[in-house]
């Protein structure tokens, strides 16, 4: 089960996010100004920016990019500067 | 009498894991003059640089603080300005992967986010946002900022924005320019008195419900209500702490909506004002053909392509929170950005090293959203300023010591 975490750790955010927006609503049911609900909603702007960093960071990575970081010597990553 | 530390730094193989720098003190007379020898081989290897020490003197660093609600545009602002630095701002190597962090060779740029006191959970329970003082700890940011102004490395708490946790801290370096971004750069006022430069970034309220849209529609259990309801309920904390904090920028830049096309809140086409503070030292605002004069300018035409709405530019002189300012507005979007060199051509006070540099930076951000609008191209400009003001700060300081000894 500890495996299944780890490996779905992209995932995980975005079920945060769905989660705290339930809790969200149900912290503002009873009383839409108190504290309770304000800090709720907080939470919920913040796990979105990071679900949205975190996609965007997955989609600016290039896969030949991302190769050619752990290996500069292959044929396909060489550069030579002269 | 200045005190300057030298780092050495052995070569990075991949392997290596964090070394531990090794600290020399060096008193400096001022009549004696020292020179070091620094050896810079460059290695023809993907950008491998060796060098072996760094010097780093005290209080050279010069400190810029960025305000900004978050989901603004703050990460885009940043590698705006990093660029005009030149090299990528990466994360620092081999530590947290979570660190907020980034690090170029000139830049160093730290989330103020890192500074909570209080964490998801403890805000939770304490029932306050983030925005709220209570979260933050000023007396650690005050203590760090101005031990990094003076060239003293930091060991900086880590606020992980995945799991909500206060992480182990970072043992972060002195750069030559520091930038704090986050809410509250400019909140507390010793904070405030060690930043050099200052920018707010003011979205509206219209624009602000429309970028959150395009970020969160697709996200699972957003809906237009959840929405509006998490911009409405952090409204009052961002009206109490965070909104007042442009009064004290050197330069706010206002993301309004269109007024080309009536009734538009789609947050497409934007209308983008650069208010720029006068009389700060090393600080010259930028003007349109005349500087002090009020005008207004539609360059659409023979000699460059707009499309509906068009674009519409007005510069001129206002009051802004009781001081003067000078105000340039930019209105519409880019059609073809390389005709961008038409607009740069009839701007003053760029501070740009080289003709089209601006229309420069813009290209080789082309992806980077708000390159075709005001944001883009005013945030580009405040790099440029940015860049001046170091440089009239550095030159200034190793101009000092000298005038001393003449006396």
């Amino acid at each position: 089960r500890h495996m299944v975490v780890a490996s779905a750790a992209p995932e995980k955010i975005e079920d945060k996010v769905a989660e705290s927006i339930k809790g969200a609503e149900e912290a503002c049911s009873g009383d839409p100004v108190s504290g309770e609900c304000v800090a709720a909603w907080d939470e919920v702007e913040e796990l979105s920016a990071t679900a949205s960093h975190l996609r965007d960071k997955k989609k600016d990575s290039d896969p030949l990019e991302t190769y050619c970081k752990d290996n500069p010597e292959t044929a396909e990553c060489r550069t030579y500067e002269d | 009498m200045a005190v300057c530390t030298v780092y050495t730094t052995q070569s990075l193989h991949s392997t290596s894991s964090i070394s531990t720098p090794s600290k020399t003190h060096l008193g400096f007379n001022q009549k004696k003059q020292i020179l070091f020898y620094n050896s810079g081989k460059r290695v023809a290897n993907r950008g491998i640089t060796t060098v072996p020490w760094v010097i780093r003197c005290s209080g050279d660093t010069v400190v810029i603080g960025l305000a900004a609600d978050s989901g603004c545009g703050k990460s885009t602002f940043m590698r705006r300005l990093t660029s005009v630095f030149g090299g990528a701002a990466e994360p620092p190597k081999g530590g947290n992967p979570d660190s907020n962090t980034l690090i170029s060779d000139t830049t160093t740029v730290i989330c103020l986010d890192d500074y909570h006191s209080l964490d998801r959970t403890g805000r939770k329970e304490k029932g306050v946002t983030a925005l709220d003082p209570r979260a933050n700890d000023f007396d650690l940011m005050y203590e760090q900022v101005k031990a990094l102004k003076e060239g003293k490395a930091v060991d900086k708490p880590i606020y992980n924005h995945v799991t909500g946790l206060l992480d182990p801290p970072e043992l972060t370096k002195p750069p030559k320019i520091l930038v704090i971004e986050g809410l509250h750069p400019m909140f507390d006022q010793r904070v405030r008195d060690l930043l050099d430069f200052s920018i707010y970034l003011d979205i509206s309220n219209e624009v602000k419900f429309a970028w959150k849209i395009q970020r969160d529609m697709a996200e699972r259990g957003h809906s237009l209500e959840s929405i509006k309801a998490s911009i409405e309920a952090r409204k009052p904390d961002f009206e109490a702490y965070i909104d007042p904090q442009k009064q004290y920028a050197d330069a706010v830049i206002e993301v309004l909506p269109t007024r080309l096309i009536p009734g538009d809140n789609e947050g497409k086409i934007l209308r983008v004002k650069l208010i720029m503070k006068e009389g700060v030292k090393y600080f010259s605002p930028v003007y349109l053909f005349d500087e002090g004069s009020t005008i207004s300018w539609i360059p659409c035409g023979r000699k460059l392509t707009c499309s509906y709405p068009g674009i519409k530019f007005t510069y001129g002189p206002e009051t802004y929170f009781g001081h003067e300012v000078s105000v340039l507005e930019m209105d519409g979007q880019f059609d073809r950005l390389d005709e961008l060199i038409y607009v740069e051509s009839h701007l003053s006070n760029l501070s740009s090293k080289f003709y089209g540099e601006v229309t420069q930076q813009m290209l080789k951000h082309s992806e980077f959203p708000g390159s075709n609008n005001g944001t883009g191209l005013f945030q580009t400009i405040v790099g440029l300023k940015i860049r001046d003001l170091y440089e009239q700060i550095t030159a200034s300081k190793a101009a000092a010591p000298l005038e001393a000894t003449k006396a």
